[in-house]
């Protein structure tokens, strides 16, 4: 269906042509590197893929570009991911979709065309990056090294004895630490401390 | 009714007797610069719904005028260009902490990406630039005053930029200790090992043990590299790598 829209309006631009049409990431992916057209048309609504995978698979491969995005997702995080990959277009699915043309020339000639709604919810968006940025760098500097071990320990899925072994203390210096620990993190049980250190970016979760 | 306690706050317009009309939202303004102070003030006494409660030209005095406003529902305006000991991102982080219910707005002249992600990493709820609008930036300050989320002028093209550089701060934040984030912030001011060690009272090989430690976390190979990461971050000022 995009496909169509896309081809008729690209017909009605005199200066612009289909160069090739993929309908996988990976096809996308190998067109742009084989063809390097100067712009792609990306639907963020493939079926089994996510579409900003497509999006970032597409810029890892050294697709420089301009990129017009499509899509039923109007989430601030979405968009904001897609801003992040240096889209030049964003538009809304389905309404967006009759100004592809206008969106596809305005483009070529260099100017964005994110439909301000959109880029609005990406603004919200940035501030609750920014505050939970903000936050995972405060709770780090609140920690002490051995808490930060622990933490670490504890997203292993160790027990207290088994941490108090491995860092050769008493379980009892071990549980004043996690309590320490948790009230730092702002949470009562070891899978939320898991789960909030990770969201925070403290540790990583193999 | 009396106030009963000691507290600073003002009993909340709900709570006083009918309002007729909403309080007006007051703003404090720091600035760097007079002409701009005079000329934002000019604009927000204009309007019926808002009033300047206090200005002031460095972070210091900002701080002061603030303490002495007893009021809820206050923006505060932060210049990007206050620089020194008590520079825009110290003013951001202080008014955080001591006056958390306040607004802020960071407003800059063109600021770059980075500068905004900086202000916005600290503690800021919005950046407005200087160059947009009057009615514009009026209209930022009122959103901001909601605890909206706001970034008007040119730079609403750059939020992916800003988003990019808020989470590469906070990957070198959480990666270094803070002993290797002042080493680096030294670093970037140009001076060498030693003199890195006279600044912070260390011995020279504490410093470049420190720097080796550095490199490998950031998976770098040298300092100018290193540097450039914590600039791209708006970790350290990239003033002195120009």
């Amino acid at each position: 269906m995009i496909l169509g829209v896309v081809r008729l309006a690209c017909d009605a631009l005199p200066d612009v042509e289909i160069v090739a049409e993929a309908s996988s990431g990976p096809a996308a992916v190998e067109a742009a590197s084989s063809l390097t057209p100067d712009l792609a048309v990306v639907d963020l609504d493939l079926p089994g893929i996510d579409g900003v995978t497509v999006l970032r698979s597409l810029r890892g491969s050294g697709f420089g570009g301009r990129i017009v995005v499509v899509s039923e997702r109007t989430d601030g995080a979405t968009v904001l991911d897609a801003m992040r990959l240096d889209v030049d277009a964003y538009l809304p699915k389905p309404d967006g979709l009759r100004r592809i043309g206008e969106a596809i020339r305005r483009v070529l000639e260099g100017e964005r065309a994110i439909d301000p709604a959109l880029e609005q919810a990406a603004v919200l968006e940035l501030g609750r990056f920014a505050r939970q940025a903000r936050e995972s760098s405060e709770v780090d500097s609140s920690l002490t090294p051995r808490e930060r071990e622990i933490l670490e320990l504890l997203a292993e899925g160790l027990t207290m004895q088994q941490i108090g072994r491995r860092l050769d203390i008493s379980p009892r210096t071990v549980e004043t630490h996690v309590a320490n620990l948790y009230r730092k993190l702002a949470v009562r049980s070891r899978v939320q401390a898991v789960s909030r250190a990770a969201s925070l970016g403290l540790i990583e979760l193999r | 009714m009396a106030p009963t306690t000691s507290m600073s706050r003002r009993p909340s317009p709900e709570a006083a007797a009918p309002p007729a009309i909403r309080r007006k939202l007051g703003v404090v303004l720091i600035d760097p610069l007079p002409v701009v102070r005079a000329g934002i003030s000019l604009l927000v006494d204009g309007r019926p719904d808002m009033e300047i409660l206090a200005e002031a030209g460095d972070g210091k005095e900002g701080v002061d005028a603030l303490s002495r406003v007893r009021r809820s529902r206050v923006v505060v305006l932060v210049g990007l260009g206050l620089e020194g000991e008590h520079d825009a991102s110290w003013l951001i982080r202080t008014v955080r902490e001591r006056f958390p219910s306040h607004a802020l707005l960071a407003m800059g002249a063109n600021a770059d990406p980075t500068m905004i992600s900086r202000a916005l990493f600290v503690g800021a709820d919005g950046y407005v630039d200087k160059n947009v609008d009057p009615v514009d930036f009026l209209g930022a300050i009122l959103k901001v005053a909601d605890r909206e989320m706001v970034l008007q002028g040119p730079v609403a093209a750059t939020v992916g930029q800003i988003a990019d550089s808020i989470e590469l701060r906070r990957d070198l934040d959480v990666r270094l200790t803070g002993r290797e984030r002042e080493v680096l912030a030294v670093a970037a001011e140009g001076l060498t090992a030693r003199q890195i060690a006279t600044r912070l009272g260390v011995r020279e090989r504490t410093v470049t043990t420190h720097l080796g430690r550095i490199y490998g976390k950031l998976g770098v190979g040298n300092r100018l590299s290193a540097i450039r990461m914590a600039a791209r971050s708006g970790m350290v000022s990239v003033g002195s790598l120009e």
